[in-house]
């Protein structure tokens, strides 16, 4: 198990997210207020840069491309999303945003295996 | 020809003509496929060619930066089948359900029109039999003149017309627009392929209806607001318009819009954004403001968003701002907001 600082928590704003690289592992901060959330920096659907694409409001996430949204609390999807979100354990420490990092965390937007749907 | 195409879901064997893009092949077949914009720069249709060849047919689409080429992904609707043998394919993406109406490959006759403001024209498109479209909806143009297709939104609604109506603001180095502005008046046999585009309206909705629209992404507005209106649709339910422009000189369809307003009743409002103009004072049907169009709705709208339904088109900026507006100042779910992705 490794606790890694990701951030201070008030580098963060309430309904934000923003990028972070923390030990060569690039992942996103949520602020749901005061609760923050670590997820991959990519869009389940195509690899969109959330950072950029998407918005954090009222709990919900959504990826202005194609307005996939989750719940961030939970990582469930919703709407016309398909898939989950991958999500690392986040604590905070004082002002710092702490994240579990034991492997990086990635969808899989395909497969080497050509009758591999998942992808 | 044939392709076999493998989704999720299902298999599907379509007939496919030589040189036809895969896409347009399964849309007519009416196969469920994921795809937006259908003009090569969403990357929302990709795939990947398990057997057989294929053509690309816009090496350089901005879509294809989506692409994995080295797994053999491709952009459906910017690849034909390649010789005679078979094409598999394999779709990885959201399938919705097939468009309605089943779009269709479609001849016409395209008659440039007249000027609307300094960069932007109508023009129109003559069929030889009826179409069916959604309001909201658009069709993909090839004129003979230049490489590839391109999606314009109708701007009028009726049922079953024979015209389809469009507008076209010129853009450096479109190639379209410049063929347009340029050619001499006549008439220009044209390819369609269409109805496609899933921000349509219906008058069974029964919400409210904003529209957010810069520039040309008007269009598919006065489509929507003609169907609504032709459905007395403002009698029960209300309509907010928000149509941004740089300045004055480049508001076009005030009249239609006024006429609009003076059919509809007090229900229906009209707000013109002047970005770069301080905004004149009103004429009873239009309202003015200034700022950009997606602030100037904000500011209108603040409160007053439960029960719309939004319709957005415009420069890509303007879009995203307007879905940052609807989605954190509105609080509307993804269903209740309607845009085309182009980019």
């Amino acid at each position: 198990m490794t606790w890694k600082r990701a951030c201070a928590a008030d580098e963060v704003a309430v309904d934000s997210l923003k990028k972070f690289s923390v030990d060569g592992v690039e992942l996103v901060i949520a602020n749901l207020g005061g609760e923050f959330r670590a997820i991959p920096p990519a869009c389940p659907h195509m690899e969109e840069q959330l950072e950029q694409s998407g918005i954090c409001a009222g709990g919900v996430l959504t990826c202005t491309k194609h307005l996939w949204q989750w719940d961030l609390r939970t990582g469930e999807q919703r709407g016309p999303a398909e898939k989950p979100l991958l999500m690392y354990e986040v604590r905070c420490e004082g002002n710092d945003v702490m994240v579990r990092i034991d492997e990086e965390l990635a969808y899989e937007y395909g497969s080497e295996d050509d009758d591999d749907f998942e992808w | 020809m044939s392709v076999t195409i493998r989704t999720k879901q299902a298999t599907y064997e379509i007939p496919c003509e030589a040189g036809e893009r895969v896409l347009y092949a399964a849309l007519r077949a009416a196969v469920p496929m994921p795809f937006e914009c259908a003009s090569g720069t969403c990357g929302t249709c990709k795939a990947r060619v398990k057997t057989g060849q294929v053509t690309e047919l816009w090496p350089e689409a901005p879509g294809r930066s989506y692409l994995k080429p080295e797994r053999g992904e491709i952009l459906m609707c910017q690849c034909a089948l390649a010789g005679e043998g078979d094409l598999e394919i394999l779709v990885p993406g959201a399938a919705p359900s097939p468009p309605e109406p089943t779009p269709a490959h479609r001849e016409g006759v395209l008659t440039a029109g007249e000027r609307l403001t300094h960069d932007v024209a109508r023009f129109s498109v003559d069929l030889d039999a009826p179409i069916d479209f959604s309001p909201g909806q658009f069709v993909l143009l090839q004129i003979p003149a230049l490489e590839g297709y391109r999606a314009y939104s109708m701007v009028n609604h009726a049922e079953g017309p024979t015209r389809l109506e469009f507008v076209v603001k010129q853009k450096p180095g479109g190639g379209f627009s410049r063929w347009l502005f340029d050619a001499e008046a006549g008439q220009t046999p044209v390819g369609i392929f269409g109805p496609l585009g899933r921000a349509t309206f219906s008058a069974a909705e029964n919400k409210d209806v904003l529209c957010i629209a810069g520039g040309s992404g008007v269009a598919g507005m006065m489509s929507i607001l003609t169907a609504a209106s032709g459905a007395d649709y403002f009698a029960r339910h209300r309509g907010r318009v928000f149509f941004g422009v740089r300045t004055l000189n480049d508001v076009f369809f005030r009249r239609e819009l006024a006429d609009l307003v003076e059919r509809a009743g007090p229900n229906l409002q009209v707000t013109i954004a002047l970005s770069e103009q301080e905004a004149p004072a009103g004429d009873g049907a239009i309202r003015f403001a200034t700022g950009f169009v997606h602030q100037v709705a904000g500011e209108a709208m603040a409160g007053r968003y439960e029960g719309s339904i939004a319709y957005v088109a415009g420069p890509p900026p303007m879009v995203d701002g307007a879905i940052r507006l609807l989605i954190i100042e509105g609080r509307l779910p993804a269903s209740d907001i309607r845009y085309d992705k182009f980019g």
